[in-house]
């Protein structure tokens, strides 16, 4: 008995210390993956001596991972919650957001609708189900067919706060990733649909829909200007989160994100590169 | 030179997700324990009533979300138990609704947690109950109403309630009429220390026609700090009461019950959570009208391992083996009791879409 617990302690010690040279775990939001695949690819080229690998699962999923010790960077598309936040410090966790891009989260139809643009107010009625015909927005005479993301995902979570207000339609189709969602809106006259206006970049045979809050213009997702000035409703921005100050290879990864080539990379993804506040920010999670 | 290695792996979740359920889902869990225990003095004589096989556990959980802000929760434990002639029972263990007032505070209103003390929390990392629960002072669960949720920027929890007052096993002239008041928080000032204290007051409690104990007062400070793999969680309870017991004649006799002690549980965690060790031990002190009742007072001490085969996690299956000793010894002469437990743990949950749409 005694030999058992010891062979068994002595070997999870000898294993726990092996996997983890050189090698940087990243696990959480489907909106980053893209993004941080290609960050991490460009990383490979400048520093082949530090692994990264990325996974992805959802923010909820990488904030979890972060909170039980098993990551070094989450991805998240939204804000941690206080829940998480207690729960990782009750785990010696310390959560450090750190902000690579910004998102201008985009709503999207089939690129048959003739709807060009939706109030914020319209869209949550749209996603509560208490809108049901493109014909009662300015469209066709044909019922709207809802996609949406899972309860995991830091962007439903985030759309569910800042848009529908309330409760999702139980219509809702709920889909794995971004690329679902605009595939399925792609095959779907009457679908609508919400994705990072990164996965816009190369899609095809859908459009973002122009969008307005209160008293404001209808901004596109797509314009860099207005989505920079704050003007686009549903701005938001992308973050990672590290157990203190990021140390070791997790900053040397962190901080490529931030340099000028991994904003380019941003920019490359469809994203938009972090703003002047967030820059601030940034430096003071980082200690700078 | 390591050659750079990209893993990319897109999770397909289940519909539904993890951490949270869309309205219309419900989650189905089934948490079981299959335990062997070995109790015997000294190591000594084998005490064949207290050394067997059993089903210790049977959690059968239903958590439906019927809309943001409001799930239902319903928990049967099948179980064993000689105290049937079939070996086995159903218990009801949790049966609430609960009402999100904010994303992250609201009511719940039901069969629910005892907000006080470690037992709320207590994860069977150590195998054996919590203090509070060894020493039969509350239930794990009870019928009550609380508010409750998370401080604003993961400061910590809080609770507050009015509970029956005598547990979740109790029914019909049992049940007690006098309500409970209890208030719990628990803060975490930085990350690896977390503090908190529960009070807990009954101002009476029915034992018996002839017997009742009166201003039954419950303090239960608590403190954890984690470090890196290690981490070591205690508790000090106090528990305080007169017992008024009524003689044929009609005499009342007031005795004054001070009881208390403490427990801590080390926790070292392994290979990437898989291994963890834990260590355990106990003090309680028993008191009437300030004299030791040395029969009722004791110490616990003991530790075991745990082997995960599989990571118990929110929306995965989990498989462990517990391995555990603990050594009670009460301050009279007798001898000490030694439990060895030996328990196969298993764990799987599974999201049921909504009947229509989706």
């Amino acid at each position: 008995m005694k030999k058992f617990v010891a062979g068994i302690a002595t070997l999870g010690l000898l294993f726990s210390v092996a996997v983890n040279a050189g090698e940087v775990l990243v696990k959480g939001s489907d909106t980053l993956l893209n993004l941080v695949q290609r960050m991490s690819e460009a990383f490979g080229e400048v520093e082949p001596d530090i692994t990264v690998s990325v996974t992805g699962g959802g923010s909820g999923v990488g904030i979890n991972a972060l909170v039980n010790g098993e990551i070094d960077i989450a991805d998240a598309s939204r804000l941690i919650k206080s829940k998480e936040i207690y729960s990782a410090r009750e785990n010696g966790v310390n959560p450090t957001q750190i902000v690579i891009a910004i998102d201008g989260l985009s709503v999207i139809v089939n690129e048959a609708n003739t709807v060009e643009q939706l109030t914020v107010e319209q869209i949550g009625a749209i996603y509560r189900g208490e809108i049901k015909k493109w014909s009662d927005v300015g469209g066709p005479n044909k019922p709207i067919t809802l996609y949406g993301r899972q309860p995991s995902s830091g962007t439903f979570v985030f759309f569910r706060d800042e848009v529908v207000k309330g409760e999702y339609a139980i219509a809702m189709r709920q889909m794995n990733g971004n690329s679902q969602i605009v595939e399925a809106v792609k095959s779907d006259e009457t679908g609508i649909g919400y994705v990072g206006v990164g996965y816009l970049r190369e899609a095809t045979g859908v459009l973002a829909l122009g969008v307005k809050k209160g008293d404001g213009d209808y901004v596109s997702p797509l314009d860099r200007e207005k989505v920079y000035a704050g003007l686009y409703p549903l701005t938001r921005p992308l973050n990672q989160y590290t157990n203190g100050s990021p140390k070791g290879e997790a900053r040397t990864f962190i901080e490529f994100e931030l340099s000028e080539e991994g904003q380019q990379i941003v920019e490359e993804e469809g994203f938009f590169p972090v703003t002047a506040d967030y820059i601030e920010s940034n430096a003071e999670a980082l200690g700078e | 030179m390591k050659r750079l290695s990209v893993v990319v792996v897109s999770v397909a979740l289940a519909a539904g997700g993890l951490f949270a359920l869309a309205p219309g889902e419900t989650e189905l869990e089934h948490n079981g324990w299959f335990r062997y225990t070995n109790t015997s003095t000294s190591f000594g004589v084998i005490d064949p009533d207290a050394s067997r096989f059993e089903l210790a556990r049977g959690y059968l959980r239903l958590k439906h979300q019927w809309a943001p802000k409001f799930e239902t929760k319903l928990t049967v434990d099948i179980h064993s138990s000689e105290k049937y002639a079939e070996g086995a029972t159903v218990r009801l263990k949790e049966a609430y609704l609960n009402f999100k007032c904010t994303p992250e505070m609201g009511f719940t209103a039901g069969l629910q947690k005892h907000y006080w003390s470690l037992i709320y929390s207590w994860a069977y990392v150590n195998p054996f109950k919590a203090l509070a629960d060894a020493q039969k002072l509350v239930s794990s669960a009870d019928y009550g109403l609380t508010y409750g949720g998370y401080l604003p920027a993961g400061w910590g929890e809080f609770q507050a309630g009015l509970y029956n007052g005598e547990g979740y096993k109790k029914v019909g002239g049992d049940v007690n009429l006098s309500p409970a008041l209890v208030g719990n928080v628990r803060v975490t000032p930085i990350a690896g220390v977390k503090a908190g204290v529960g009070v807990r007051y009954n101002a009476e409690v029915t034992r018996s026609e002839t017997s009742t104990d009166r201003n039954v007062l419950g303090i239960a400070p608590m403190v954890k700090f984690a470090f890196g793999p290690f981490s070591v969680e205690g508790e000090y309870l106090v528990w305080n009461f007169t017992n008024e017991t009524t003689d044929t004649l009609g005499a009342v006799t007031s005795t004054d019950y001070a009881e208390g002690g403490f427990s801590v549980v080390p926790l070292l965690t392994l290979a990437k959570r898989r291994v963890e060790v834990h260590g355990r031990f106990d003090m309680w002190d028993y008191k009437m009208d300030g004299a030791t009742v040395d029969s009722k007072s004791l110490m616990r001490y003991g530790g075991g391992v745990n082997y995960h085969f599989l990571r118990r996690e929110k929306g995965k299956p989990g498989v462990a083996l517990q391995l555990a000793w603990l050594r009670t010894q009460k301050n009279d002469d007798s001898e000490p009791v030694d439990e060895l437990m030996a328990q196969f743990r298993f764990e799987w949950m599974t999201v049921i879409p909504p009947p229509f749409g989706g």
